[in-house]
């Protein structure tokens, strides 16, 4: 990076510390710290929801998803717009009405205080845990492109995160989480301006979208039905809008946010901006991946995008069948980039017959690349036992190599700021449920509201230190870190159905929810390990399962365990 | 007294309608009509350069 990328990067991280820490210096009861006095305007919930929902992760993955398997990924957002008009139906007035901090507060009026401690409990193991993989991941791939130390990455992201989310709790959280994902997608538009800009000079914007589109890039939407298939139409509209009831309406990270809306309306309206512009905002950015891949079309791309990788294996064994590799692939780079100018041509002079022979030429040339990048990869792969996949790279390699000084210290800052985004939200919530729902509800009840505001505080600091100590030792858990991510689809399918036998099923009590619970994550577990099903659907046989079975045990009782509707429960 | 006169303030304003649309189902409608347009110009886009 150049001197104008580290100022702008450490202005940034800098300026965002002070400012959080700035904005928190009124936080002086509980309720300020853990719902910010209920006080946020509905552009604050919305812009928090979205900065809590996109990690870092989501804005290295999701261009390299499109330059790699093209714009279907949008798809597993279809759904997003149908929950939250759901959720603002009936979560939202719920949880207002009721006053509560957690989602999982609302669990015991309803069903009873083990149903509540479970959901909390299996809350902040999963979000726990993930949170230090969300500050470990992106620590991972910036110290891999620029050298840096992991450990001085992770301590940054994590150490600036818990110091401002510790400080001023809530209010601090939306306040930065605001501004962040401003820097985030500005950072990200310019960095797609730029991207324009680097086409060839006779290669117009509309030509390079119909040579991406010709290779495949912008297959943004699949109406045929396959269970198997992770993302089309149907498993984005089906199993996305379950996965977003589920995460929306149960998860505390997102739950608070809008539990800081100064009423329904506010709350109502954040969620709806979101559904509003999530779907157009993840379109943009697989669009930008799938630029990206444009742009290397009329450029040669390195073999792999993980430069550690790459040094490893011409270093290896197979060095020199790998250097060989590379050497052909950019033989075959440079007939891909003669066929894709002979398509633009053919395309330009509106010449039908010969832009269909020339869209099979630069097939036929992209196939080829393909097959010596292939048997690069297996060497990579040669000594290790995780498939080498340099998805999450793709974009940052480019823009370290190509964006001029400046763009790309904003491009970090905007990583940076999405991983702290997401890291304070998770800590604010796994604060909230371990004082609210655990401490102050089973060890500290009698307890007054400075104890456990304080308490609040030093329950930041620990899951704080907990996420980056898990971090720093996060990559010698193997296979362990891919466990953590698919902990919560294992989950939010029986927490939705619990959720929704709550809100619109009276008569089912406590001990059926239970049952429906266990069936639930049985059917869940039984999805996962015996079958081939793809993921989102989890969430629509967990929660289905959950209710059904309830349901079930409640009409053969033949009687309501119901102990008392709590308030606002039929909305 | 800071909890019951919150409390007496949100009563007060969680029924207030939405600041534009008239009223919360036109609101929703518009998210849901927004998507299914989006559907549709996705499918015109795949389609237009597949």
């Amino acid at each position: 990076m150049r001197a104008l990328d580290w100022v702008v990067l450490f202005a940034a991280l800098a300026g965002i510390v002070v400012y959080g820490l700035w904005k928190g210096r009124r936080t002086r009861d509980l309720d300020d710290f853990l719902v910010a006095d209920r006080r946020m305007r509905w552009h604050h919930v919305a812009l928090s929801i979205m900065a809590t929902q996109a990690s870092a992760i989501t804005f290295l993955s999701t261009p390299g998803q499109g330059f790699t398997d093209g714009m279907r990924f949008v798809q597993f957002y279809l759904g997003l717009p149908v929950a939250m008009v759901v959720l603002s139906v009936t979560a939202v007035p719920v949880y207002h009405r009721l006053k509560v901090y957690t989602a999982y507060e609302y669990l015991e009026g309803r069903f009873d205080l083990k149903t509540r401690t479970l959901a909390a409990g299996l809350f902040m193991l999963q979000r726990g845990l993930s949170t230090g993989v969300s500050i470990y991941a992106p620590s991972l791939i910036l110290s891999v492109i620029m050298g840096w130390d992991i450990r001085i990455v992770i301590f940054l992201i994590g150490g600036s995160v818990t110091l401002y989310t510790a400080t001023g709790g809530a209010r601090a959280v939306e306040n930065t989480n605001f501004q962040q994902f401003l820097i985030i997608m500005g950072g990200m538009f310019i960095a797609f301006v730029t991207i324009i800009r680097l086409l060839p000079a006779d290669v117009s914007f509309v030509e390079a979208i119909h040579v991406a589109g010709k290779l495949g890039r912008l297959n943004v939407i699949d109406f045929s039905f396959d269970i198997h298939n992770q993302y089309n139409f149907w498993s984005g509209l089906v199993g996305g809008c379950f996965l977003a009831l589920s995460y929306f309406g149960t998860d505390q990270s997102q739950v608070q946010r809008y539990l800081t809306g100064e009423s329904v309306a506010q709350s109502r309206l954040g969620l709806l901006f979101n559904g509003l512009v999530k779907v157009p905002m993840q379109f943009f950015i697989l669009f930008l991946g799938a630029m990206v891949f444009a742009f290397y079309q009329f450029t040669q791309p390195p073999v792999f995008f993980n430069p550690v990788e790459v040094e490893r294996a011409r270093a290896g064994a197979s060095g020199a069948q790998f250097r060989a590799l590379e050497t052909e692939y950019e033989a075959a780079g440079d007939e891909k980039q003669r066929a894709a100018r002979a398509y633009v041509g053919a395309l330009r002079a509106g010449d039908e017959a010969a832009t269909e022979a020339a869209s099979q030429n630069l097939k036929s040339a992209q196939e080829k690349a393909n097959g010596v990048r292939a048997g690069a990869v297996a060497i990579l792969k040669e000594g290790t036992k995780a498939k080498p996949d340099d998805t999450n790279y793709v974009f940052l390699n480019f823009v370290i190599h190509y964006m001029p000084a400046g763009v790309v210290g904003l491009v970090f800052a905007a990583v940076f700021f999405a991983s702290m985004s997401s890291s304070a939200s998770s800590l604010n919530a796994l604060a909230s449920a371990t004082v609210v729902d655990i401490q102050r509800r089973l060890v500290t009840r009698r307890r007054g509201e400075r104890y456990h505001f304080i308490s609040s505080k030093l329950a930041t600091l620990f899951w704080g230190l907990f996420a980056i100590t898990f971090a720093q030792y996060a990559g010698q858990l193997g296979s362990l870190i891919e466990a953590v991510n698919r902990l919560g689809s294992l989950f939010y399918g029986t927490i939705l159905g619990i959720f929704l036998l709550g809100f619109y099923f009276r008569r089912v009590g406590g001990t059926a929810t239970f049952m429906g619970a266990l069936a639930g994550e049985l059917a869940v577990l039984y999805c996962f390990y015996f079958t081939d099903i793809a993921y989102l659907w989890f969430n629509v046989v967990g929660a289905l399962v959950v209710v059904t079975t309830a349901l079930v045990i409640t009409s053969l009782s033949g009687k309501s365990e119901t102990k008392k509707p709590p308030v606002g429960a039929s909305a | 007294m800071k909890a019951e006169h919150k409390g007496q303030r949100k009563a007060h304003v969680a029924e207030e309608p939405p600041p534009v649309g008239g009223s919360w189902k036109t609101l929703y409608a518009v998210v849901l009509l927004n998507l299914a347009m989006l559907v549709v110009v996705f499918y015109l886009f795949t389609r237009a350069f597949r």
